[in-house]
Order: structure tokens, then sequence, then C-alpha cells
């Protein structure tokens, strides 16, 4: 039978950024998908070689617009390898409060958004994205903006947490359980979801390592396999937290890792909160020229709230020779051709959904 | 640890089989007078990763594929194509990923010319 094609995008509202999809459809089974991505590409790895090490930051927010502290993170940390500076302990407590704080909100958008996906219009997005505007508070409260936080500094931050930072989290984290436990009793009771996210979009472990997929979507075909667990840093060794995995291998698995990785981050906020020793946690302040590099290559690899970023960084006196980064968007994309094959055209975007997409830092 | 070109497939197919079965990152890094590919392997039940590194002459770029051995090569193979201007034998023609291609250099090469260089020993010049 002759296929026929079809072109989705580059603009769509359903493909959560600029991204063309080139379908070949069968009947209404999908034959073959070919992802055009690059509309959002703007060379930040070769723009890195041009500035300073801390003119760097800002552009590392904008690859991952949904969870920008955590990449800018990765990149800070790249450097302090680099320069062999030691964060202090303080910071090092407020650095995974605020990273688990922006998984949160990762998550919580990436929820609503599989709702929008799913036909359950707005209802859901509307709620978790009031639900995640709570987080940005306390992030803005902590790290002085809503979007764009540029706040980690070489050994530690830009600021301390503001005296009643703990009381507002505590608040604000005890009404999020309660939150994060109605959403999953009203979407996963839909029939309109768990239809087309139970059973769809299948990739076995063997595969899952195979086409190097990472995060939620590693975890959810039962791949143990967490940065913050098998290679840990900063305090998460103390903070005893557990891995969240799931063996079935489909989109409700891939969504039901967020939904328990959010409950779980709550909890090592809470204990983070608790165990917050006395200190300095202000890092050094910005300024053209930084301390030169002790070693040559430095990699940090990080759990991001979509995956592990790895960064490789070749040093230079005062600016990276070359910085190279491992996207984890760009690679669960790139596994999108083999999942969605034989599955339905309309469930394309259940399968797209569930892997939690953001273009900008695919194309980086 | 430091492969040759020739012996790079066999190499990572028989790391595959020691439990090196997860491919973390593909990339290259232009040191003008050699280019060095790296391939980051990873063996999650050890929790170790593997770093090799083949390094090229920039007058004789090209690579094998390992795609027979890692689906995830793909993508980086591709990239790695574009970026470097190096040649990946073994599998068909690989189309742009990234960018158009306008006639310069590949763009993470050092030779890659900017439009409006930005000199940062002195930015006001």
């Amino acid at each position: 039978m002759a296929l026929t094609r079809i072109n989705i995008g580059p603009v769509h509202p359903s493909t959560h950024g600029v991204i063309h999809l080139v379908v070949d459809i069968d009947g209404d089974t999908i034959a073959d998908v070919e992802p055009h991505i690059g509309f959002l590409h703007r060379g930040v790895e070769k723009l890195t070689e041009t500035r300073m090490y801390m003119q760097n930051p800002p552009y590392m927010e904008k690859l991952d617009y949904i969870a920008p502290m955590s990449y800018n993170e990765a990149y800070v940390a790249a450097v302090e390898s680099a320069m062999g500076i030691e964060v202090k302990e303080r910071a090092q407590y407020i650095r995974v409060i605020l990273l688990e704080l922006q998984r949160i909100a990762s998550h919580l958008l990436s929820v609503g958004l599989l709702c929008n996906d799913l036909g359950q219009m707005f209802t859901g997005f509307m709620w978790t994205f009031k639900d995640r505007d709570l987080v940005l508070d306390l992030l803005q409260e902590a790290a002085g903006s809503r979007m764009f936080y540029v706040n980690m500094r070489l050994g530690g931050l830009n600021r301390d947490l503001p005296p009643d930072f703990a009381d507002h989290a505590n608040e604000t984290l005890n009404y999020l359980e309660k939150r994060v436990t109605e959403y999953e009793n009203y979407i996963e009771k839909s029939p309109i979801f768990t239809e087309r996210m139970k059973g769809v979009g299948f990739m076995s472990p063997e595969e899952a390592k195979n086409l190097g997929v990472t995060g939620p979507v590693l975890r959810g075909s039962g791949v143990d396999y967490d940065v913050r667990k098998n290679n840990p840093y900063y305090v998460y060794e103390k903070l005893h937290f557990s891995t969240k995995v799931l063996h079935e291998g489909d989109n409700f698995a891939r969504y039901k890792v967020r939904m328990l990785e959010m409950k779980e981050s709550i909890r090592l906020v809470r204990t983070a909160l608790r165990m917050l020793p006395d200190g300095d946690a202000l890092g050094m302040p910005v300024k053209l020229r930084s301390p030169n590099p002790v070693n040559r290559i430095a990699t940090v690899n990080r759990e991001l709230p979509r995956g592990e970023v790895y960064m490789y960084l070749v040093a230079d006196p005062q600016k990276p020779y070359r910085l190279s980064m491992r996207s984890p968007n760009f690679i669960n994309l790139a596994a999108l051709k083999h999942i969605t094959r034989g599955q339905r055209i309309a469930d394309l975007f259940a399968i797209m959904g569930s892997l939690d997409l953001v273009m900008g830092c695919v194309d980086r | 640890m430091k492969v040759d070109r020739e012996k790079l497939t066999s190499t990572i197919s028989s790391m595959k089989g020691k439990g090196y079965d997860y491919l973390v990152k593909i990339t290259a890094v232009d040191y003008v007078d050699h280019i060095d590919a790296i391939y980051i392997l990873r063996d999650m039940e050890a929790k170790k990763d593997e770093t090799l590194e083949v390094t090229l002459n920039p007058k004789d770029l090209w690579l094998p594929t390992i795609i027979d051995s890692h689906k995830s090569a793909d993508w980086y193979e591709r990239e790695m194509s574009e970026m470097f201007g190096i040649e990946i034998r073994g599998r068909r023609a690989l189309r742009l990923l990234l960018e158009k291609w306008d006639g310069t250099d590949p763009p993470l090469r050092k030779t890659f010319q900017w439009y409006a260089p930005y000199n940062t020993a002195n930015p006001k010049k």
C-alpha cells in the first residue's frame, strides 16, 4: 500500500517548540517519522568559545528555558571543576534545594502540557501552571528572578536564602504534596488519558539503552540510572532518597516516573532545609577575569529534570577552548523515530508529550 | 584511552560485550594540528565511564560508523560530521542536522570565520 506523507510543524501547538516532523503513514499507522531540527540552533557551543567563563551562564539558561537553573548549574560546575574550586557547604545545600524546586516546576509543566496534548484541554494545564507559579515564587525569593536566574557563582551563589525562606517553602511544599496526589487521582482516573498512555509507545530496557535515552524516559523503561544516585554530587548522598523506576516502558510509565519524582523532590527539599548548615553561601563576585583553570579537561554530569547533561569542557585561560554539551532532549528526540514506528498517528503527540522535549535544548 | 581509527568499531563492540553498553556522547575537539574524536561509553552496573579518543589528521578526516553497536550514535555522528567536517564511512550520506551549509568551514572548527569577530581580550576594539 502506498504511504501518505504528512508534514507536521515547524509551528504546531503540540510540538512544544519549533520542530518539523515528516511523517509517513500507512492508513493511520505510522511507518516512519523523520524529525527536522535546527530551527532554534544558536550555536551556543561555538559562542562559549568567544566569551569569558562567567559571561556564558546567561546563554546556558536559554537552552532549556523550562528548567534554566539546572543547565546553568551544570555549566558552572564544569567551570568549577576545571578551576579546582570547592563549593561551600551551605551553598551545596542551597543549590540542591533550588535544583529540586526547579525539577518540581519543570515536571509540573510537563504533566500539564501532557494533559493538553491528550485532549483534556487546559484544565490540567491551568491547574499545574498555577501551582508551578508558587514554586517560581520560591525561586524568585531565593534567586531574585522568575524565569532566568543566573544565580550561580563560582564556589557558591549570588545571594543567601532570605530568613523566612524555610517557612514559605514548607508551606508551599505541604500544599504541593496534596495537589500532586490530587492530580494523580484526577488524571489517572480519566479514560481519555489512560487509554492513550498505557501500552502506547513501548520501549524495552535494552532498546532504551541502545537508543541512549535518558532521565525519566530511561527510568520509565526499567533502567535504574539516576546521576544523583549513581554518581552523586553535592550533598545528595547525605539526603537519603530513592530513584523512581517503573518497568512498563510505555507513555504512562514515563509520566508516572515524573509524578513520583515530584513527590521525592518535595521530600528532598524538606530534608535539605532541615539539615541546612549555617555559614557563608556566597560565591565569587562576577568579574570579567576569573581564576585560571588548573585542569585542562573537565567533565561533569548532572541529572536535569529531562535527563542527564554531560559537560565536556576543554579549558583555556579565561575562556573555554571547547565546550561540548550532551543535551538530554537531543537524544530523547532521536529515539522518537524508533518508538513511534507501528503506532497510530493520533498517538504521536502522546508519545512526544511523554518524552517532554524542549527544542531550545535539542538545537542548542 | 587512545584508540586507532581502524580498531574503533571492534573496540566499541567488544566493550559493549564487557558491559559498556550505553553511549553517553560522541563529540570532537579541534586542536588545530589534530582533531580528537571523543567517544564516552558507560557501564551502568559498575557505574564507570570510559572515554575513547581517536586522533585524526585534519587532512584525512574520516571515521567508521559505530551505529551497528549503538543506535544512539546516529544523531551524534550526524552532528559531529556537520560541525567538524568529519566524513562518517559505512553509512549512507548524512543529511545536515542542525544547520544549512553556506559554503564556509564547519562551524566548530577553529578555522571558522565569524562574521564579526568579538575581541575578548579587548572588547572595545
